[in-house]
């Protein structure tokens, strides 16, 4: 009874710490995603490489989103014919490299500061170097869905994923059901002013710009919206995470943590297991994280908190309107790789 | 579509619902002076903010449901692709009516014995500024601890005064004659805390209070062994037994 109201006890604990930064990661991406001008930004991206997977890792400054909302901005830019090392970079450092996470990473590790400036450390070196790594892909072809390979070849009308899923997108109303009324991120100012919808299920689809001239009453709904979408969604992710940290915690051998969390190899494989099949959203796996923290040496820690945000199980599916499988899987586990280089050398050289 | 028409009525007010709860559940961890028991007081007044903000949301989505009622209920778009419609709010929902109803629990011996006794004598967190003027019966356990840390020889602090206030753990395997005196410490929540504390050496006529008892001891830091560890241990002169602190956590 009393292990049970233990768990209990850091369960909620874990919850009421991480919920302020969850609302504020909602509220900040639903509200910057219709300010930030999408289009303007693809202009400004370089074309070298290696500074292009560099920019693309950094504009997640911008683009508060963790890692439910980068896929389809990264696949709307390259889409947009940005270059693929930024798009890359961008996919898979956005969701460590924005200023919620890294104030919510902060809250959770200030007796370790090394951990919060390791994390965006990591996370940009890797980004970039697998960003740099696909600029040596230059034909996208083999590696995009067909479905883009086309739309980047012919530029068709803007609206060919909307036509080849048709019906099987649940049977939404596409058209007539009025903008303002569908939940959902939405960026405005997209290829030729069109407002698109930033939908995690479906394909992101241009629209004709229902927006335009919309009143701010109106905006606010649809940030207002957006936000208890967001927040349902992620809110229920968090819920299954910290419960299984507290049972972990609460549950697992003391002995066995201990051992594996010890050494200085299994203790990042680990994690970066733990990472991968937890998919807790970025704003909040930091206090995942610090449940760890006692019992874990610092590099799994850094595992867990650079390659989580970057792998997510629940995302694969939205990569897939992306990339080939293979390609994802190139990703996965070049990503996978790094981090375990990276954080083993901090196991066994630095702390 | 016909299917999901009651669905579409009953999910936002759901999300409405959850939200709100979640709201409620940590206005009332700040009402009631809980937030203590699960995080540091640097997040307190973040809670708060959260909490109104959560409320206010939920109000905003109320009161437009409430003015679209009788029109056409346009559906509701789910991007699920983690939980079907509605589970999302269901175990937000059902969390924070578990969290209204169970209040949270001080963590205790068990939790510490659980945590590692090896433990108690290290602090993760070092002291940011030494003060030469402190005395050492101003120390409190937690500072004791972190001053250890910092200059780990017991014998440096032998014949020192010492006045702590913790909870009384029985590691198995410490002698009769010594308890371990701890408190536990949170950096960020209830998730990372974790004990520390020493050991207290018990003359004769000491009685050993059961474990998770509260007291304030007196008496002069020595040096002891304790399975196979030099150890700096409080020799108690007095222990006095003192009700658990509203605050139980050192930060």
């Amino acid at each position: 009874m009393n292990q049970l109201n233990n768990g209990f006890t850091i369960f909620l604990s874990l919850l009421v710490e991480a919920m302020p930064f969850l609302l504020l990661g909602v509220l900040f991406s639903s509200l910057l995603l219709f300010f930030v001008d999408e289009r303007k930004l693809v202009e400004k991206m370089p074309q070298n490489p290696l500074l292009g997977a560099l920019v693309g890792s950094m504009v997640g400054f911008l683009f508060p989103v963790c890692e439910c909302g980068n896929v389809p901005v990264a696949r709307r830019l390259l889409m947009q014919g940005v270059p693929t090392p930024v798009a890359v970079g961008f996919l898979l450092a956005a969701p460590t490299i924005n200023p919620i996470v890294i104030w919510a990473t902060w809250t959770a590790f200030r007796d370790q500061p090394e951990i919060v400036v390791l994390r965006v450390v990591f996370s940009l070196l890797i980004a970039t170097i697998i960003g740099y790594v696909f600029s040596f892909q230059t034909d996208l072809q083999p590696i995009v869905q067909p479905a883009i390979a086309r739309y980047l070849k012919f530029n068709p009308p803007p609206n060919p994923e909307q036509k080849r899923r048709g019906k099987s997108s649940t049977g939404k109303p596409a058209i007539n059901t009025p903008n303002i009324l569908r939940s959902g991120t939405y960026i405005l100012g997209g290829r030729a002013g069109m407002t698109t919808r930033l939908d995690a299920n479906q394909l992101p689809t241009s629209e004709p710009n229902l927006n335009t001239g919309k009143s701010k009453a109106d905006k606010l709904r649809l940030v207002l919206d957006n936000s208890i979408q967001e927040l349902r969604e992620l809110g229920g992710v968090m819920i299954l995470g910290s419960a299984i940290a507290a049972a972990i915690q609460v549950l697992a051998p003391r002995d066995l943590i201990l051992s594996l969390g010890a050494g200085p190899i299994t203790s990042i494989l680990v994690m970066l297991v733990l990472a991968a099949v937890v998919s807790i959203c970025s704003t909040v796996d930091s206090f995942f994280a610090l449940s760890f923290a006692s019992t874990f040496s610092s590099g799994s820690l850094l595992a867990f908190l650079v390659f989580g945000p970057m792998i997510d199980i629940k995302s694969v599916g939205l990569m897939l309107s992306m990339f080939k499988p293979k390609t994802i899987f190139y990703l996965f586990a070049l990503a996978g790789q790094l981090t375990f280089l990276f954080t083993l050398f901090i196991n066994l050289h630095v702390i | 579509m016909t299917k999901s028409q009651p669905q579409n009525k009953f999910l936002p007010w759901l999300d409405v619902l959850a939200i709100a709860s979640w709201g409620v559940l940590m206005l009332k961890y700040w009402v009631t002076g809980k937030l203590n028991l699960l995080i540091h007081p640097n997040f307190f007044g973040l809670v708060f903010v959260c909490g109104i903000a959560l409320i206010v949301i939920a109000f905003l989505k109320a009161k437009e449901l409430w003015q679209r009622r009788r029109r056409e209920i346009t559906p509701n778009v789910q991007h699920v692709n983690f939980f079907a419609p509605g589970w999302g709010s269901s175990l937000l929902l059902i969390s924070a009516i578990l969290g209204i109803i169970i209040t949270p629990q001080v963590f205790a011996s068990d939790k510490a014995l659980q945590r590692g006794v090896t433990e108690l004598t290290n602090s993760r967190v070092q002291p940011q500024a030494f003060r030469a003027s402190t005395r050492p019966e101003e120390r409190s356990l937690v500072d004791w601890v972190r001053t250890l840390s910092v200059y780990p020889e017991p014998d440096g602090y032998t014949g020192q005064k010492v006045k702590v206030q913790g909870f009384v753990i029985h590691p198995p395997d410490m002698g009769k004659e010594y308890i371990f005196l701890a408190r536990f410490v949170l950096t960020c929540c209830a998730a990372d805390a974790y004990p520390v504390g020493l050991p207290v050496k018990l003359s004769e006529s000491q009685e050993r209070y059961t474990p998770d008892t509260w007291l304030e001891i007196e008496g002069k830091m020595v040096t002891e062994t304790i399975s196979g560890k030099r150890q700096l241990t409080i020799a108690a002169s007095s222990l006095k037994k003192i009700p658990q602190p509203p605050n139980p956590y050192s930060y």
